[in-house]
C-alpha cells in the first residue's frame, strides 16, 4: 500500500488515461465479437456466440487464421535460432564492428513495413530468384522484422551473465561446447523462450509486409481483416480478433513466467 | 603462469567461454544472420534506392541502372506530394508529443511500483497491447469513432447531436489511431530509464524543501529526458511510416506519404516514383534521428 500513497493524483489520472487508450479498443473488439446484434451498440444488446460460430465456418477468416499460425511458427523457429546465435556473438565479441552490426540487425524495427515489403518485392523481381509472391518470400520478410526482437531479448539476458561460471565448468573438465550447453544455454533459455514468443506474436500480427509480398493464397489474418474493414464492420472479423487477442494474452502470460518483463524492458534500450 | 594469464585476461575484460577462446570460432555464430541481412535487407533496400533514380517507366519493376533526378524533381514540383510530406511530419510530431504526455505517467507508475503482481500485470497489458495486431486495434477504434459508431450512435440516439461528430476519416482520426498504436513503444522506452534513477535524488530535493512538482520538474524529468526523446523518435518513425493507420482511420482522405506510395505503385504501376517517395520517407526518418541526436546532446551537455 505504500505505493498507493507515493504517487501524485495527476500521475494516477494520467496512467489511467493511458490504460484506457491502450485497452478500450481491445475491449470493444471482444464485445463486438460477442454481441447478439448485427453491430455493437451502447448499451450492448446481449451476448451470443453466433459470430464465433460464423468465424469457425468462415471461408476467409478461419483459413487466414490458420495461415497466420503456420507462418508465425516457422518464422519463430528461424528467427530464434538466428537471433540467439547472433546475440551470443554480439555480447562476447570485442571486435570493433559489433555496434554497427547491432545497428543493422535492429534497423527493421524502424524501417517502414510497407517500404521493406516493396524493397523485397523489387529485389525478388530484379534477381528473378523465384521468391516474388511466394510463401518463402513472405517468410523472409517475417524473419527480418521478428529477429531484432529475439536479438534484443537474448542480449538483455546475456548482459548480466557472469562468464566465470562457464570458466568454472571448463576448469572442472567440461569441453567448450559442453560448458556452453550446460551453463550458458541453461541460463539464457528463458530469454530465448521469451524472444521466440515475441517473434511468434509479431509475425502473427504483421500486416504491412503482406501488401506487396502476399497474394490471395497467402493471406494472413491481419490482411483478411483489413480487406473486410474497408467495406464494413463484420462482427465475424471481431470474432476472429478475439482468437488473436487470446493468443497474445496467453503468450504474454507465458513469457512473464519465463523472464522478468520489467527487467527485460529495462535492459533493452533501443539506441541510435 | 597460467594463473597470471587468467588474471590478466580478467583484468582486460576478457570474456572467455566456449566461443570465447583466443583464435576462437565465435564469429561463426554471426554468419547466418549477417548473410541473411546482407542478402535480404541491405541489397533490397539498395535496389529500391536505385529504382528511385531510374527513368520513370510505368509497369517496370527492376532498377535499370540510370541516374536521373526526374522522380525527385516531380516530387518537389507538385504541391500534392511535398504537402503530403509536410502532413506526414506534422501528424508524426503531434502523435509523438501526445504519446509522450500520455505515456509518461503510466511508465512512471510501472517503473516505481514495487508490488510484483501488479507490476507483472501492468507489463503484460502494455506488452500485449504492443504485440496485438494493429488491424484488430484499429477495428476497435473504428467501431468507437465511426459515423455510426459507439460515440456518435449513442449521442444521436440520446438526441445530443443531429449529425455525427467528425471523429474519423480525417487528420484527427489518424492521430488518435497513431497514438493508440505507438503508445506502448513510448511507455517501454521510458520504463528502463525511470527505473534507473535512484529514488534518493528525488527524496533529496524534497527534503530540501522542493514541492513534489518542483522535485519532479527539476530532478526526475531532466534525468529521464534521454528516454523521453528516444521514445518520441520511435513514435515519430513508426507513425510516419504506417500505411494501415492512415488507410483505415483516414479513409483515403488523409494523404500521407505511405498512402501515396501504395497508390502510385498499385494503381498506376509507377514503381520508380513510388521508390522515390519511399526514399523521401526514409530521409525524413533519418533527419528525425539527427534532430534527436542534436537535441539530446544539447540537453545532456555533450554527454550521452
Amino acid at each position: 500500500m505504500r505505493d498507493a500513497v507515493r504517487f501524485h493524483w495527476i500521475i494516477w489520472l494520467g496512467s489511467a488515461a493511458a490504460l484506457v487508450v491502450l485497452l478500450l479498443p481491445v475491449v470493444i473488439v471482444v464485445l463486438a465479437g460477442l454481441t447478439a446484434g448485427e453491430y455493437l451498440t451502447f448499451p450492448p444488446q446481449g451476448l451470443s456466440l453466433r459470430w464465433i460460430a460464423n468465424f469457425l465456418q468462415s471461408p476467409t477468416f478461419f483459413p487466414a487464421y490458420l495461415f497466420s499460425l503456420e507462418l508465425a511458427l516457422i518464422t519463430m523457429v528461424i528467427s530464434s535460432l538466428m537471433g540467439t546465435m547472433a546475440a551470443v556473438y554480439l555480447i562476447r565479441s570485442r571486435s570493433k564492428g559489433v555496434a554497427a552490426m547491432r545497428g543493422l540487425f535492429m534497423s527493421p524495427i524502424v524501417l517502414p513495413g510497407l517500404v521493406l515489403g516493396l524493397a523485397l518485392y523489387v529485389f525478388y523481381v530484379t534477381t528473378n530468384i523465384g521468391l516474388a509472391r511466394t510463401f518463402g518470400g513472405l517468410l523472409i520478410g517475417h524473419v527480418l522484422v521478428t529477429s531484432p526482437f529475439v536479438l534484443a531479448t537474448v542480449s538483455a539476458a546475456l548482459v548480466g551473465f557472469d562468464v566465470s561460471l562457464e570458466e568454472a565448468a571448463r576448469s572442472l573438465g567440461a569441453g567448450p561446447f559442453q560448458a556452453f550447453r550446460l551453463i550458458t544455454l541453461k541460463i539464457i533459455e528463458p530469454s530465448v523462450g521469451a524472444g521466440a514468443i515475441f517473434a511468434f506474436i509479431i509475425s502473427f500480427g504483421q500486416f504491412d509486409l503482406s501488401l506487396y509480398l502476399g497474394t490471395p493464397n497467402l493471406t494472413g489474418l491481419p490482411y483478411a481483416m483489413y480487406i473486410s474493414l474497408r467495406y464494413k464492420f463484420e462482427p465475424t472479423a471481431a470474432a476472429a480478433g478475439i482468437f488473436a487477442i487470446a493468443l497474445v494474452v496467453v503468450s504474454m502470460v507465458l513469457s512473464s513466467r519465463l523472464v522478468n518483463l520489467t527487467k527485460l524492458v529495462s535492459n533493452t534500450r533501443l539506441r541510435w | 603462469m597460467a594463473a597470471t594469464a587468467t588474471v590478466n585476461e580478467i583484468a582486460s575484460g576478457s570474456r572467455r567461454g566456449a566461443f570465447g577462446r583466443p583464435r576462437s570460432r565465435l564469429w561463426l555464430l554471426a554468419v547466418p544472420m549477417t548473410l541473411f541481412f546482407v542478402v535480404f535487407f541491405v541489397l533490397p533496400v539498395l535496389s529500391l534506392l536505385a529504382d528511385s533514380f531510374d527513368k520513370p517507366m510505368a509497369g517496370r519493376v527492376a532498377p535499370h541502372g540510370d541516374f536521373v533526378l526526374t522522380n525527385f524533381i516531380r516530387f518537389f514540383s507538385l504541391p500534392q506530394y511535398y504537402n503530403s510530406a509536410l502532413l506526414t511530419i506534422e501528424i508524426s510530431v503531434i502523435s509523438s508529443i501526445v504519446a509522450a504526455i500520455l505515456g509518461y505517467p503510466l511508465a512512471y507508475v510501472i517503473a516505481k511500483i514495487e508490488h510484483p503482481t501488479w507490476n507483472t500485470v501492468l507489463m503484460i497489458l502494455v506488452l500485449a497491447s504492443m504485440q496485438l495486431d494493429g488491424v484488430i486495434r484499429l477495428y476497435g477504434m473504428m467501431v468507437l469513432l465511426g459515423d455510426n459508431g459507439l460515440i456518435n450512435g449513442t449521442l444521436a440516439r440520446w438526441h445530443y447531436i443531429d449529425k455525427p461528430l467528425p471523429l474519423m476519416y480525417n487528420v484527427f482520426g489518424v492521430i488518435v489511431g497513431t497514438v493508440q498504436i505507438t503508445l506502448p513503444f513510448m511507455v517501454l522506452s521510458l520504463i528502463g530509464i525511470i527505473r534507473g534513477i535512484h529514488p534518493s535524488f528525488e527524496e533529496a530535493a524534497r527534503s530540501l524543501g522542493a514541492s513534489r512538482w518542483r522535485a519532479f520538474r527539476s530532478v526526475t524529468l531532466p534525468l529521464t529526458m534521454p528516454g523521453l526523446l528516444a521514445g518520441m523518435l520511435l513514435v515519430f518513425a513508426l507513425s510516419s511510416s504506417s500505411y494501415v493507420v492512415a488507410a483505415l482511420m483516414g479513409g483515403w482522405k488523409v494523404w500521407v506519404l505511405p498512402i501515396h506510395i501504395f497508390e502510385r505503385i498499385s494503381n498506376s504501376g509507377q514503381w520508380q516514383f513510388g521508390a522515390a517517395l519511399s526514399t523521401i520517407l526514409f530521409v525524413i526518418n533519418i533527419s528525425a534521428v539527427f534532430v534527436y541526436q542534436a537535441v539530446s546532446s544539447r540537453l545532456t551537455g555533450g554527454r550521452t
